[in-house]
């Protein structure tokens, strides 16, 4: 579904500007987000036991997000459980993409051998080094599967299991509520003479 | 909401009832409502689930990438193709639509554009424009006018008239919503450039009305449905008064694929449908009321061919599915210094008119709206509101990318130009030839590409947009790329209405020209696209249709 979703993107944003870019969607409803999960990860449980990836891809799925969405004084991709969201995701609704995430997370790990020999794999390279190669790959469909996985673990609603104590909200001032009064923002405030 | 203890009446398919209404949506709900409390019994037959207002969720992943309430691409797969010489491939282009009791009422934006009194008669007063369809309807403003107030009295619209708009026999029923800042940005700047701004008149409540709660500014408006039923929506308005008629099943669940027709009387007899277990059934009826939308009401009238009807049904004219029209859509956007938070509250609040009308001096044939708006929900902002909107050279990943975010998510607002598209008889839905749904019907296939002056339309508007943006004192503004349509919400022109049955669909109360005992009723009635808020027009339509049909049955006409 990923890559799909990058496909389908494309042309909605191609056609129907900004907004429109949200309209994408992507295949079946074989809807279910594992609450069950999501709830476990919410309650951490120690040491992490992968449910798709290895402990080695998990790492480098973690760095790959944490690079796309660092952490500095807020929380980034890597607080708010992009690892976890994925390879939760691969494990059910997006089974269907989990050869994508593992020949990238491999052709990735195999740039890293041919660039730094004898160095190990993407994630204990050095954060400049990290950056360095993603750049290299930053067109490429996995690179482009990362960037939408690391914004749907960030910024999507926390029952899919990422955007652990809406990390992801928090980086845009964003608040899920039910109820707001006006003002709602400064220029309005201005003009009905409210504080906020 | 449903009226509590209403007795919601259950026909069996072997009963014979008066009417079946196909599809609950805009349309579809308000002609059940009218049919149902005019003393007859109707069965409206909806191919998504129901579902009440609690079950709606803020869920942006769920709603906008997992398909939570629209038609289903895997399930119900379509095809596209610029023009119809070409191969129309899978997945190139996408009709979407709300697939639930409700319909497209549940999760649009809520905008609710009155049509201006030229939109009915702009080909006469502008010209033929060669290779379109381009034509007058055969109903004028005044013919529609009291339907327009019906609607927004029975369903509940908060605005104000603007200077631009026109007549009515009365006010909005509620004040309008409360102005946002991107409203405020946006209302200073365009007075300071001339321009006339106006608040939106929205199909959301300011005000508690008719036994429903006033909204709460949640800020998901924009394909979700509201929890608290504050947009009047069909499900919290008409339909639970079609309910409490007690002749009138809401039959959720239920995907029609054929329209059966007496090959002797070639009198609908019938509505052929799978239910929830996939089981074919067939509902007798004494009449049928297709409220598919744009997309489906011509799909299903071509998969109801027969030997009477070899070229789909109520088609002798050879326009269903033809002129297929969009409206064009196109944004300008703008970040600002301090916090507009826009994530809050209805989509939009202010909007102007004044390239509303056509002008022959602009050198096309064209105009629209431009509206203060929301810049989106947190995953698409994420995605594409900034890479999308800023330029090649703004940071798409990484510590500046995020940056970008945090700075510009709660104070980036849109300029959003509704444009109009012009009937082509090339852009058209059809039946693709080969690919199947899950069902084992035809999948839709649909040919689109704008005419040059739909898209000079829409860069005029952008152009405007920009400028709006950039007297409000945007720290930085841009217009989005204006590239062909291959994706659509607003579906409108496939059945088209007139008088001559050689040119139209449908006459002017909405009867097929074939077929006595058939209409058809939502966007594929469309003449012309309007300026791209069809809804408000769907629904007076439907309201006077309804009347129409239900005086038409009193005298034995159908």
């Amino acid at each position: 579904m990923l890559e799909d979703v990058m496909h389908r993107r494309a042309f909605v944003l191609a056609s129907c500007g900004a907004f429109a870019s949200a309209w994408l969607a992507t295949d079946p409803g074989k809807l279910g987000a594992s609450l069950a999960h999501a709830a476990r990860v919410r309650a951490g449980r120690g040491a992490q036991a992968w449910e798709f990836f290895t402990v080695d891809q998990a790492a480098d799925v973690d760095a790959i997000s944490a690079q796309i969405l660092p952490t500095d004084d807020l929380p980034g991709a890597r607080e708010a459980g992009v690892a976890q969201f994925l390879d939760h995701s691969l494990s059910t609704w997006a089974q269907g993409q989990r050869d994508d995430f593992t020949s990238g997370l491999d052709d990735l790990n195999r740039r890293v051998g041919d660039r730094w020999p004898g160095v190990g794999r993407f994630a204990t390279l050095s954060s400049e080094r990290q950056i360095e190669l993603l750049r290299v790959v930053e067109q490429t469909p996995f690179f482009q599967m990362m960037r939408f996985a690391t914004i749907a673990g960030t910024f999507a609603n926390p029952s899919w299991g990422g955007n652990r104590d809406k990390a992801g909200w928090r980086i845009l001032g964003f608040e899920d509520r039910f109820f707001w009064e006006p003002p709602f923002g400064d220029y309005d405030a201005d003009v009905t003479g409210s504080g906020k | 909401m449903r009226v509590s203890g209403s007795p919601s009446a259950r026909f069996r398919p072997r009963d014979l009832v008066d009417v079946v209404v196909v599809g609950s949506g805009a349309a579809g709900g308000i002609v059940a409502k009218e049919l149902a409390t005019a003393g007859l019994t109707v069965v409206v037959l909806e191919q998504g689930p129901r579902l009440e207002r609690q079950q709606f969720e803020h869920d942006e992943f769920k709603y906008f990438f997992r398909n939570g309430i629209v038609n289903d691409p895997e399930r119900q797969p379509q095809t596209f193709a610029p023009t119809p010489d070409q191969q129309a491939k899978r997945g190139a282009g996408r009709l979407m639509y709300a697939r639930l009791v409700g319909g497209g009422s549940v999760h649009f934006t809520a905008n609710y554009w009155r049509f201006h009194e030229i939109d009915f008669v702009e080909a006469s007063r502008h010209g033929s424009i060669s290779g379109t369809g381009f034509a007058d309807w055969p109903i004028t403003y005044a013919d529609l006018e009291p339907y327009y107030t019906k609607a927004e009295w029975e369903l509940g619209v908060s605005g104000v008239p603007g200077p631009f708009d026109a007549p009515r026999s009365r006010a909005y029923p509620l004040p309008p919503m409360p102005v946002k800042a991107s409203g405020v940005l946006f209302e200073e700047a365009s007075r300071r450039l001339g321009l006339h701004p106006q608040p939106v008149p929205l199909a959301i409540l300011s005000e508690p009305f008719g036994g429903r709660m006033a909204c709460h500014h949640c800020g998901f408006c924009l394909g979700f449905g509201c929890e608290f039923g504050a947009k009047s929506a069909t499900l919290y308005t008409v339909i639970p008064v079609a309910e409490a008629t007690g002749r009138c099943e809401i039959r959720p669940q239920s995907y029609v694929r054929r329209i059966e027709i007496d090959e002797r009387t070639g009198r609908a007899t019938g509505v052929i449908y799978f239910d929830e277990q996939k089981i074919e059934q067939r509902q007798r009826t004494r009449s049928v009321v297709v409220c598919a939308n744009g997309a489906e009401t011509p799909r299903l009238l071509l998969m109801s061919r027969s030997n009477r009807f070899p070229d789909g049904l109520a088609n002798s004219s050879g326009l269903v599915g033809k002129y297929l029209m969009f409206n064009g859509y196109c944004t300008a956007g703008g970040t600002f210094e301090r916090l507009l938070n826009e994530w809050k509250s209805v989509t939009a609040s202010r909007m102007i008119h004044d390239f509303y009308d056509a002008d022959p001096a602009r050198g096309f044939y064209g105009g629209g709206g431009i509206d203060a708006r929301f810049a989106g929900y947190p995953m698409g902002f994420a995605l594409g509101g900034v890479i999308g909107t800023l330029g090649p050279d703004m940071p798409t990943w990484g510590a500046d990318y995020k940056r970008l975010l945090r700075e510009s998510y709660s104070r980036t607002m849109y300029a959003a130009c509704h444009t109009t598209s012009l009937p082509l008889a090339a852009n058209a839905v059809s039946l693709d030839p080969t690919l199947k749904d899950d069902w084992g019907q035809p999948a839709l296939r649909f040919t689109y590409q704008d005419h040059p002056d739909d898209l000079a339309t829409m860069r005029f508007l952008q152009a405007k947009a920009l400028a709006i943006l950039e007297a409000a004192g945007a720290r930085r503004a841009w217009a989005d790329p204006v590239n062909p349509s291959t994706f659509a919400v607003h579906l409108l022109g496939t059945c088209r209405m007139g008088d001559d049955p050689r040119t139209s669909v449908v006459d002017r109360y909405n009867r097929t020209h074939d077929v006595r005992n058939l209409f058809l009723c939502d966007g594929s009635s469309f003449v012309t696209s309007g300026r791209g808020q069809p809804t408000c027009t769907i629904q007076a339509l439907a309201y006077r249709a309804g009347e129409h049909i239900a005086q038409f049955a009193r005298r034995g006409e159908i």
